[in-house]
């Protein structure tokens, strides 16, 4: 048997996970999968729960403009429509958003779940990567913000400690004028995802000045090398295309999948490089 | 409780409230069940409330091919039980009597295949029951196990079945095929291969058995109340009237509850006798994916000789199905592969032969179609492929061997069938401008067309109808003008509810809704044979049709007055069931499915962007409902050939789960275009004949055809997942 807690607002939950170090409970989307039983009993928690899904003080989606910045803040319960249905939510995150599964389960799955599941195949973390994405974690007293490539550590692993919650995910709002989340998953809806791909860039007089490139379930975590990035940043239109080749070569030292019961390796690195192939050339003739 | 409905008008509907049922009989009427399984009022096998009632769990065998050296068991608190072959009456058999009763109701001293019974664990507490469960360990000792065709034939392990692990053997010669291909200028060679399939039916698999008035009741989602019935007695040693079956609602089926619930039913039936109390057997998804039989695999070898006109004048072929560790139905499923073997051509010199072999998989069982979509595959890719090696237009070449009325038949019988194969061509050449897409995309990159041409033979094969089921169907005046119907085939979701109550009231005069048709009870009904092999309507109808009109003769005689009719084999048809030579099928449905997609070159996903289909199935009873089997038949077959994967790793199916085994969900193909055309059977009821399994049989090979046109590289298995297509594209 565990104990199962519904604090009364944000500071009771951040207290009592402090106490007794429960498992937040969000949608329970994943969860009560993850714990399934035989129907008609209870879920195989192995630790206490804490519902967290509740928590009005964190159902939001707000914008901040702070200096030059506007970063868009997204509240920890706020769920996959909050953030499909958002106006300033960037593209390509909207479009990751409704990749996923179907809308019962949007309503009531939360983008903080998402990322906390962390799974290699999580639809949102491909987009997040690609935004540059902050977590902001708070524990009785203290809060810090971590970028999510720090926050997520390995399959269902994170940084997150056992009196801490994630409490919202930051997305600076940047110019973005060639956007694309591509999502290649077992079938046309409510499907799990073989592999997925995000590219974000934008172009400041007719050379790109910003770009992002990021790979879903090709890895053990979302693919994304700035290094690599970081070798595109000052091209014109022409000479990008004129790199691509060298450039998927690049990456298909990084994106290193594997067989599963959903797809194979070999497929998952050569339509991933598809992609990337696809969006460069797309890419390439704007400007 | 739930709300009221509110009446929504739907197209094509017709509310007959007091239409006689004089009029045509295809004019489609709101289905009987549409109103509480729409509304949820409907109540299945989990939704029973019964005293007392325990829950039942599996002690399953996690090896796929082992000696069971020991089980250690926990000490089981009072009122929960480990229930094993010992439990079984000594006057009963650790069998279970399907077509063969070679597979055990509990596994004693081996496992052949992962899931296999071992025993059963009961009691009131379910999470108690789990508990127990975990706590008992199986020691066992490894033995090597078989998986694959290849592993069969070669006997890897030792063999799993008899001495060489061939369940049964055929072969099948017309003309001279030695010869024929002495003289033929041409050869072509293919071999094709498809996989799994899990039925995915919306209700899991359940069964309740309770000890009712001294006797074992089972309640059951199943398609044959009488197969249980009989499972059950031969397990237990008590005359079938000992046993009472009861069918309850049924949410899908598609074979799998044909006689897979019997697996569950004799074990079940143990633990109540010796129990005395209700217990439930209700599988979980998961479970029900990984631990229950799935459409065999097949690998068939096709090789065809031409003349110099390139005319087929020799056939070749060597079919294998994978039967799993037990045989059960297997044999039937291959005579059905084997006699749809040629499909719907005349083929002068043909010769088939056919194996079922034993392995440790799980063991494969009856599904829509039962053997035909896997020989229909073949011969259709094989003559797409024989087309494209001769440069000729793969459809023009096919029809050029269509099979006509009184041509010979593998089977060495005349073809009786008025096949209208040629204008239903012209229909679907019409609805879906098949020979200009042809063309038009022959040079586009993405765009492909396929076609694809097959018959379905009509109830149980051969004789099967007389010599083994005999079906009988009753029929009583009720109070208030009303008509009782008594038949053991049941509804699935088929919409036999309907359709039945159409053929009875319009002999009678009656309102289709008068005719009294409950869920049969094996105490209440006669035995009208299983509801499979597309015989329902075409063989229980057209006894419900005649029994009908005996029952009008006598109507008059006043309340209670009863009629009844008995299977009667049509005259003049010859049936050798040792050889399978003769009339294979009293009848046959047609069918020409085309599928039309677009590829995407950057992730080798295929969009079907249109699907038609023209079916001969006699007369429709309803049209609406045949549109209905033939859009589910046409997409669970377009998932079988495109995202249907099904492997298995070590024995164990590796997508167990619905997210990983993906059937294809609304947005995946568009509307199936579909179009009936009326060839009157004289032993169907108003002329209908088999529909229910042809539905399936034509889109894989229409569907992999199209992919193959746009990809421009020949396919031989389904299913053709994005991952095959850029293997093939290398
Ligand atoms: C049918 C189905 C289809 C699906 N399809 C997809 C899909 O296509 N793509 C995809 O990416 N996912 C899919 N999922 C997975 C799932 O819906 C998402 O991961 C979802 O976003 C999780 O959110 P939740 O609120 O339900 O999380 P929960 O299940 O409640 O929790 C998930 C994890 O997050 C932790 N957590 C939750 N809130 C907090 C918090 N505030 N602080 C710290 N930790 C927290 C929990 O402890 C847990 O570890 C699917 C799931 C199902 C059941």
């Amino acid at each position: 048997m565990v104990d199962s807690y519904r604090p009364k607002d944000l500071k009771d939950a951040l207290s009592i996970r402090a106490e007794y170090n429960p498992q937040p409970l969000a949608g329970g989307t994943d969860l009560m999968v993850r714990y399934q039983s035989w129907s008609g009993t209870l879920p195989l928690f192995t630790k206490s729960v804490m519902f967290v899904g509740h928590l009005k003080e964190m159902k939001y989606i707000k914008k901040e403009a702070k200096d030059k910045t506007v970063t868009l803040v997204i509240g920890g319960t706020a769920t996959l429509t909050d953030v499909a249905n958002h106006p300033d939510t960037p593209v390509v995150l909207k479009e990751a958003v409704l990749s996923i599964a179907a809308p019962a389960l949007r309503n009531n799955a939360t983008l903080t779940g998402n990322i906390c599941n962390a799974s290699p195949a999580g639809d949102s973390i491909c987009a997040l990567y690609a935004l540059d994405a902050v977590i902001v974690i708070e524990k009785s007293g203290s809060r810090r913000e971590v970028p999510i490539t720090e926050f997520i550590t390995g399959p269902g692993r994170t940084i997150l400690g056992p009196d801490e919650l994630v409490t919202a995910i930051k997305i600076p709002l940047k110019a973005s004028s060639v956007n694309d989340f591509t999502k290649v998953g077992t079938r046309r809806a409510n499907a799990l995802s073989k592999l997925s791909f995000t590219g974000v860039a934008d172009y400041k007089n007719g050379r790109i000045d910003s770009i992002a490139l990021t790979f879903g379930a090709v890895g053990p975590t979302v693919v994304r090398s700035v290094e690599l990035e970081k070798k595109l940043i000052g091209l014109s239109g022409p000479e990008l295309k004129a790199m691509i080749p060298k450039v998927i070569d690049d990456y298909s030292t990084v994106i290193v999948p594997i067989d599963d019961q959903r797809s194979t390796a070999v497929y998952r690195k050569k339509v991933a490089l598809n992609l990337l192939e696809k969006y460069l050339k797309e890419l390439s003739s704007h400007e | 409780m739930v709300g009221a409905i509110h009446e929504l008008p739907i197209k094509g509907w017709i509310d007959t409230k007091g239409v006689k049922m004089g009029a045509r009989i295809s004019i489609p009427v709101r289905r009987i069940d549409a109103k509480e399984k729409a509304g949820g009022w409907t109540k299945y096998i989990g939704d029973y409330q019964f005293k007392n009632l325990q829950h039942g769990r599996f002690l399953r065998s996690e090896r796929a091919r082992a000696k069971i050296i020991e089980i250690k068991k926990p000490d089981f608190p009072e009122g929960y039980y480990y229930i094993d072959a010992s439990d079984i009456p000594s006057s009963g058999k650790n069998n279970i009597q399907m077509i063969k009763d070679d597979w055990r109701v509990f596994a004693v001293s081996d496992v052949k295949y992962i899931g296999e019974t071992i025993a059963v664990i009961l009691g009131p507490d379910k999470q108690k029951v789990l508990d127990l469960l975990n706590r008992i360990e199986v020691i066992y000792e490894d033995l090597v196990p078989a998986f694959t065709f290849d592993d069969a034939l070669s006997c890897k392990g030792g063999a799993v079945y008899g001495d060489n692990n061939i369940f049964s053997e055929y072969l099948l010669n017309v003309g001279n095929v030695d010869n024929a291909f002495k003289d033929a200028v041409k050869i072509v060679e293919g071999k094709y291969e498809t996989g799994f399939q899990e039925h995915l039916y919306m209700e899991t698999q359940g069964l309740v058995g309770a000890w009712e008035d001294e006797k074992i009741t089972i309640y059951a989602s199943s398609q044959c109340p009488f197969y249980i019935r009989k499972s059950v007695a031969v397990t237990l040693g008590v005359p079938v009237e000992d046993i009472r079956v009861r069918q309850t609602t049924t949410g899908g089926a598609f074979g799998g509850k044909e006689h897979f619930p019997d697996v569950i039913a004799t074990p079940l039936a143990v633990a109540v006798n010796k129990v005395k109390k209700p217990v439930a057997m209700i599988y979980d998804r998961i479970e029900d994916i990984s631990f229950t039989s799935k459409r065999h695999p097949s690998k068939i070898t096709i090789k065809t000789g031409l003349d110099k006109s390139n005319n087929i004048i020799a056939m070749d072929i060597d079919t294998l199905v994978n039967g799993g560790a037990y045989e059960s139905s297997t044999t039937i499923v291959l005579q059905r592969a084997i006699l749809h073997g040629i499909g719907v051509y005349n083929i002068p010199n043909a010769r088939i032969r056919g194996r079922a072999v034993a392995t440790n998989t799980f063991p494969s069982d009856a599904y829509r179609g039962f053997g035909a979509p896997q020989g229909l595959f073949a011969i259709e890719m094989h003559m797409s492929h024989v087309a494209d090696e001769l440069g000729l237009d793969s459809s023009d070449f096919r029809r050029k061997h269509f099979i006509k009325t009184n041509d010979i038949t593998i089977t060495n019988a005349k073809m009786h069938d008025d096949v209208k194969l040629p204008e239903m061509f012209e229909k679907i050449d019409e609805m879906s401008d098949y020979s200009s897409k042809v063309k038009e995309f022959a040079n586009d990159p993405v765009k492909g067309i396929g076609i694809a041409f097959v018959n379905h033979g009509g109830g149980f094969t051969g004789n099967g109808e007389q010599a083994i089921i005999k079906g009988v169907v009753k029929m009583k005046r009720l109070e208030g003008g009303k008509a009782g119907l008594y038949v053991s085939v049941v509804e699935m979701g088929q919409g036999l509810q309907t359709t039945m109550r159409k053929i009875a009231a319009k002999e009678l005069g009656l309102d289709y809704e008068d005719i009294v048709y409950d869920n049969p009870d094996t105490d209440i009904v006669p035995d009208s044979g299983p509801t499979c092999a597309s015989r329902s309507i075409m063989v229980v109808g057209f006894l419900v049709q005649e029994c009908a009109k005996k029952l009008k003769a006598k109507w008059n005689e006043g309340v209670g007055v009863e009629a009844e009719d008995v299977y009667k084999h049509p005259d003049g048809l010859v049936w050798e069931q040792e050889t399978l030579q003769g009339d294979a099928y009293p009848s046959y449905g047609w069918g020409i499915n085309v599928i039309e997609v677009e590829f995407d070159p950057v992730t080798y996903e295929v969009k079907t962007t249109g699907i038609w289909a023209v079916w001969d199935i006699g007369v429709a009873i309803d049209e609406t409902i045949m549109q209905g089997q033939s859009s589910g038949g046409v997409i669970q077959a377009l998932g079988y050939a495109s995202i249907e994967k099904c492997e298995l790793k070590n024995g164990t199916f590796m997508q167990h789960t619905m997210a990983d085994y993906t059937i294809p969900t609304s947005l995946d193909f568009p509307k199936v275009e579909t179009c009936f055309i009326d060839n009157p059977y004289k032993y169907g009821p108003s002329g209908a004949k088999g529909a229910g399994e042809l539905v399936f049989d034509a889109a894989p090979p229409a569907y992999a055809e199209a992919v193959q046109n746009a990809i421009g590289k020949r396919i031989y298995d389904i299913p053709v997942t994005p991952e095959m297509i850029m293997e093939a594209l290398k």
